[in-house]
């Protein structure tokens, strides 16, 4: 038995943030952020939400299309790396906007990898007959955890707020739905890019000095070059992963929806793939890098375009934070 | 793959035992009272600069030693815990970098108390639908950190402590994992959790005035919590031993994970079990969230309480509210 999408919703707050916008705060430009990131403008929440609550209307969208009531749930999943509150997880507060209760709700803390990483668990539940219709929602609120200004200059300008979710459910035809998933992580390269704070490993966890100033350890640090070399590596390196393990190509896809980074490193992994432009799934000009969310979003304004046709091969791929990297490969 | 089972099995705790003698005079309360509130009489803290991935890793030295096996051998790491290293990434990436393992995926989950019981349905769910073969099983805490010392965390502060637990899981051909059942209900989450950091709030996600409000500590209504947890570990034992179908007498040991021992143990006897064949979690030291049942399995498997073909439930309860039970034949 092989999972497959059964409905997919996506919701980004209606705040919309120019490269324009982000002048007035910092020294930066319009010009200098799209030559890098291709990133034109992203949504931040304007009012106190968190990804439990974006990803409620995306999930509401996905049930619906599924049709599947959100009592007949049995795991109800959450991919983020900036969850609504220290703890409980954002599934819990998900699963609490939905009004339901019973089935068990986990967050999975993959990074940008962590929709990838939730689809595989997903699977593994419905070709083994442990579940039949599971929710699997990526969300992001980067915005409150953002330096807007000149000196987080090269991180904040990439990220952005949004929600993407999939209902996932059991597909008889063993050429159909998800084929397989391919995880990988390398820790060696963990604070490479990281929010470090709060920190269990220091006493006490979170201190005024760490909170303070410019150097505040609350923010992401990012070595973006560092960052950059190995995302071009590991994204051909696990979509062949991926298409080999079928005997497949890069020539027999149909699709890849690469996690949107930065336009940059997706131009250049399209590129060494023979990738040809409409083969590849690009929208971070307008939302930016929402990490666990950008393929679910992707996903699914690309089905809505009409570019995922039934029987089409597409490939989902991911690398980011940890260092994590990921692919799935679905026959639609 | 018909079936995963445990290949080995460890913990660690770190060397630095503290009493309720030694939390008092903080805490304004007199030791005695602190045992009569929370039935836990010590714990043990990690030195600064341990995370959660470096208890992990001794535990995890410790599972593959016993079942013979190198961290080369490991197929997938799924790391439960809600203390991590730091924010992010997730700590199974640490643990893979410390352990030495190949470039595996290294799957973070968050379920709180109940947490590792969700990496083990996970796993068992890897391994049964023949994705990877061998599961490094993770629950690790460092809660000390995270803790407050000062007399309105009386009842909470004393509960928790520090420390890692590691299962192996393997493919099998006899069954090993019998059953797992999992469930939340978020209903009255906030009768425990910690609010701060806090990606929800505007501008920032955390500021100087939530940290000087305590806002970052957890908040516990333990009164509140217990009759909830009381009814759902029995329930939930119960449907575990149905669904494996094992009747309470064929369970040579039922460990019951819970912060309050005396709660755990009232569950188990509502289940049917006496009481020398139940082990609560808290007692040895304290309420270790997502390690406590790993360090639990790891202790009786090495003082011969259970031994290879025993069968073993486990229950938990915790935060989310999340809770599940697991039947394992040894």
């Amino acid at each position: 038995m092989n999972s497959r999408v059964l409905g997919l919703g996506h919701h980004v707050p209606e705040r919309r943030v120019t490269n324009a916008d982000l002048t007035r705060v910092m020294d930066t430009s319009d010009e200098w952020i799209q030559q890098r990131t291709g990133i034109q403008e992203r949504r931040f929440i304007a009012a106190d939400a968190g990804p439990s609550d974006l990803a409620l209307p995306a999930a509401r969208d996905a049930l619906r299309e599924a049709g599947v009531a959100a009592t007949d749930l049995d795991l109800i999943l959450l991919a983020t790396l900036s969850p609504d509150i220290d703890f409980p997880s954002s599934a819990s507060l998900l699963q609490r906007h939905l009004g339901v209760r019973g089935m068990p709700a986990m967050d999975v803390r993959n990074q940008c990898s962590g929709f990838l990483y939730m689809l595989a668990v997903a699977d593994q539940f419905i070709r083994t007959g442990a579940a039949r219709y599971i929710l699997v929602c990526g969300a992001e609120v980067h915005s409150t955890g953002l330096d807007l200004s000149t000196i987080g200059r090269e991180v904040a300008v990439i990220f952005g707020d949004g929600a993407g979710a999939a209902v996932l459910g059991p597909e008889p035809d063993p050429r159909r739905g998800i084929l397989s998933t391919h995880l990988h992580s390398e820790g060696k390269y963990a604070e490479k890019l990281m929010i470090e704070v709060p920190t269990g490993r220091q006493r006490p966890r979170v201190t005024p000095e760490m909170l303070s100033g410019p150097g505040s350890r609350l923010w992401p640090r990012m070595e973006g070059r560092y960052v950059f070399k190995h995302a071009v590596t590991r994204f051909p390196e696990v979509i062949q992963e991926a298409l080999a393990a079928h005997g497949h190509t890069p020539a027999d896809l149909d699709l890849l929806i690469p996690h949107q980074a930065n336009l940059r490193i997706s131009q250049m992994v399209a590129a060494g793939l023979e990738l040809p432009e409409e083969k590849v799934f690009n929208n971070i000009q307008r939302y930016g890098n929402t990490t666990a969310a950008s393929i679910p979003i992707a996903l699914h304004e690309a089905v809505g375009e009409g570019r995922v046709q039934p029987g089409a091969l597409v490939c989902l791929a991911a690398f980011g934070a940890g260092f994590t990297w990921a692919a799935a490969l679905v026959r639609w | 793959v018909a079936s995963s089972v445990v290949l080995g099995c460890g913990r660690h705790l770190p060397p630095t035992a503290v009493t309720n003698e030694e939390l008092a005079p903080a805490l304004g309360v007199p030791a005695a009272a602190l045992s009569e509130r929370t039935g836990i009489a010590r714990r043990y803290y990690a030195a600064d600069g341990v995370g959660a991935s470096d208890l992990a890793c001794e535990a995890a030295r410790s599972a593959l030693s016993a079942a013979r096996a190198e961290p080369a051998d490991v197929d997938l790491i799924i790391f439960a815990t809600m203390t991590p290293d730091i924010a992010f990434p997730g700590s199974g990436c640490f643990l893979q970098d410390k352990l030495g393992c190949r470039t595996v995926g290294a799957l973070d989950v968050r379920a709180q108390c109940a947490g590792f019981l969700f990496a083990l349905a996970t796993a068992d769910r890897f391994v049964r639908s023949g994705a990877v073969e061998r599961v490094l099983v993770v629950g690790a805490e460092v809660h000390s950190t995270a803790l407050e010392s000062a007399p309105r965390a009386a009842d909470v502060t004393p509960v928790f402590g520090d420390g890692a637990g590691v299962v192996l899981l393997g493919p099998s051909a006899t069954p090993g994992v019998l059953a797992t059942v999992l469930h939340s209900d978020p209903t009255d989450f906030e009768r425990f959790w910690c609010e701060f950091p806090a990606s929800r709030h505007v501008p920032a996600r955390m500021e100087l005035a939530q940290l000087h409000a305590g806002l970052h500590y957890y908040r516990l209504d333990a009164a509140a919590v217990h009759p909830q947890a009381e009814r759902a570990l029995g329930e939930v034992t119960r449907e575990a031993l149905a669904r494996a179908e094992v009747s309470p007498a064929a369970v040579a040991l039922l460990i019951v994970h819970y912060f309050d021992p005396r709660v755990a143990r009232r569950a188990a006897t509502a289940a049917g079990f006496p009481e020398e064949r139940v082990l609560a979690t808290a007692e040895a030291a304290g309420h270790v969230a997502a390690a406590g049942i790993p360090i639990a399995l790891a202790d009786a498997l090495a003082v011969g309480r259970v031994g290879q073909g025993d069968v073993v439930c486990c229950a938990a309860f915790g935060a989310g509210m999340s809770w599940g039970a697991a039947v394992l034949r040894l």
